[in-house]
């Protein structure tokens, strides 16, 4: 073990133990920021009520489904504009104008269109998750080189084929890069959605809890999305090195 | 497929290539005539950027010829075809397919069944010498082993040409040397006929019956030599044969000239 490897573990000790110890000495009142403790006895607590799960299936199901829609429009889009000048001349400055636009903005635009129902929040998660599925097969399918396409070709793969035998493995790479960015934009947006469109999921839960000035659930709820975020993230990572072990480099 | 004697397995008459770019029509090929005879071994060398390459993808179906004609048996190049193999001067396998699945890609493409497909992909791993990297991926081989994939890869489909754009001119010096054996040794057993694209003259000396040598861009035939020392030739004793000394001599004087 180098000397390094225990630094960023001893990051996490310090930033939890001043989390602990500062408004237990009175630095910051308990009621701003709880102590770690207290907060990781409300999260158990919280994981325990059948009202958040509830919560949690519901938030989960619209993250689903929006990443699963993006992945459905995004992934040949992005392949086609990477194979065809034309496509790409004529969607990329749509992407290019919408790249800077916050997603979030769009929320209220969506409810005024569809209603404050799960068409728009599931939309909201769609457009964010769009762009870098887009970008990322787009890439993918525009750096497959010419003598990898050729090689396919002159063993016998026909023009057509090429797409699902040569193209999109090719670019396979980056797509999941693309894909786990849009995975942290999904919970991203769902949360944002459900904080803007009341009634179900856990930014709802998030909101009530902080309305009801439960300082100690907002800040188990927030831990809770946070390590979320983290493992989902760590199990993908996981699961494209195990399933695809030709990758090289970073996922 | 057979070639009457008259009929060379491979010929371009005035082929010619324009790249069309904002800045005009470029020419990269100018009236180019080429024959190679069945089972003969033909080396083309150039200076840099000449246009070798791209007479090499003309040839395998890849790239269109602006004018003039290119055939096999006598008939027009209209695409790629397995009878046509090639190999790149990049290693360029299939990242996500074992060393055996790269080897067999084409067989499956052909719709061989698998347990064929199987012991002829074994057969050519073992020629090849990737015994033991049968489940490899690329990214865990050696430049030089990529190659020796490529070369299975091709060699599989059992083509009548094999074209060869560089192929080892990315590997160290101790494996070119290996490689280029092996291909000769290959070659000897098969007779398959061989178009090998080269910069380096030592190179086209050891292996061909023939020599093109390519003026620079646009590429024009400057001369042809015939390469006529004894096979099977040793790397190291040709080099001291007054026969090789002067063909040496004659094309690095031809790349040297202004033209």
């Amino acid at each position: 073990m180098r000397r390094t490897d225990a630094l960023p573990a001893l990051t996490v000790a310090l930033a939890l133990g001043l989390w602990e110890v500062a408004p237990r000495a009175g630095w910051v009142r308990e009621e701003s920021v709880p102590p770690f403790s207290d907060v990781c006895g409300e999260v158990v607590d919280v994981l325990g009520q059948p009202a958040f799960l509830g919560a949690l299936g519901d938030s989960a199901a619209r993250w689903a489904v929006g990443l699963a829609l993006a992945l459905l429009i995004g992934l040949p889009l992005g392949t086609l504009m990477g194979r065809s000048r034309t496509l790409h001349a004529l969607i990329d400055p749509l992407l290019v104008a919408g790249y800077p636009v916050p997603k979030a903005a769009l929320i209220l635009l969506f409810v005024l269109w569809w209603g404050a129902g799960e068409a728009a929040r599931v939309a909201i998660v769609v457009v964010g998750c769009l762009i870098p599925i887009v970008i990322s097969s787009y890439h993918g399918a525009h750096a497959v080189p010419p003598a990898l396409l050729w090689s396919a070709r002159g063993l016998g793969t026909g023009r057509l084929p090429t797409w699902w035998r040569v193209i999109l493995p090719a670019a396979l790479p980056q797509i999941l890069s693309g894909l786990r960015i849009a995975i942290a934009i999904a919970i991203f947006t769902v949360l944002a959605s459900e904080l803007l469109i009341r009634g179900s999921g856990v930014g709802a839960y998030l909101f009530t809890a902080l309305d009801n000035g439960q300082t100690l659930t907002v800040f188990a709820l927030s831990t809770i999305v946070a390590a979320i975020g983290f493992l989902v993230d760590l199990a993908y990572v996981a699961v494209v090195r195990r399933g695809l072990p030709w990758l090289e480099g970073e996922v | 497929m057979t070639s009457s004697p008259t009929e060379p397995k491979i010929s371009t008459a005035g082929l010619r290539k324009v790249y069309e770019t904002r800045r005009g029509a470029v020419p990269a090929i100018d009236g180019l005539d080429f024959r190679a005879a069945a089972g003969e071994f033909v080396s083309i060398v150039g200076p840099s950027g000449c246009g070798k390459s791209t007479f090499l993808y003309i040839l395998g179906g890849f790239v269109e010829a602006s004018a003039g004609e290119a055939t096999v048996d006598g008939v027009p190049i209209a695409g790629p075809d397995p009878a046509r193999g090639i190999v790149f001067q990049e290693f360029v396998l299939f990242p996500w397919r074992t060393v055996v699945g790269n080897v067999a890609y084409g067989l499956a493409e052909r719709g061989v069944p698998r347990r064929e497909r199987a012991a002829r992909a074994r057969r050519y791993v073992d020629l090849m010498k990737l015994g033991g990297f049968e489940k490899h991926y690329p990214k865990e081989l050696s430049g030089g082993m990529k190659q020796r994939v490529a070369l299975a890869r091709s060699l599989i489909m059992e083509p009548d040409v094999l074209l060869m754009d560089e192929p080892f001119a990315a590997v160290d010096a101790q494996t070119r040397l290996g490689l280029q054996q092996e291909l000769l040794a290959i070659w000897e057993r098969l007779r398959t006929t061989v178009v090998f694209v080269t910069h380096s003259v030592d190179e086209a000396l050891y292996l061909s019956d023939r020599v093109y040598v390519l003026s620079s861009r646009p590429a024009r035939v400057q001369e042809v030599l015939e390469v006529d020392l004894p096979r099977p030739r040793d790397p190291e004793a040709i080099l001291g044969l007054p026969a090789y000394r002067e063909l040496h001599r004659r094309v690095g004087s031809l790349l040297r000239a202004p033209h």
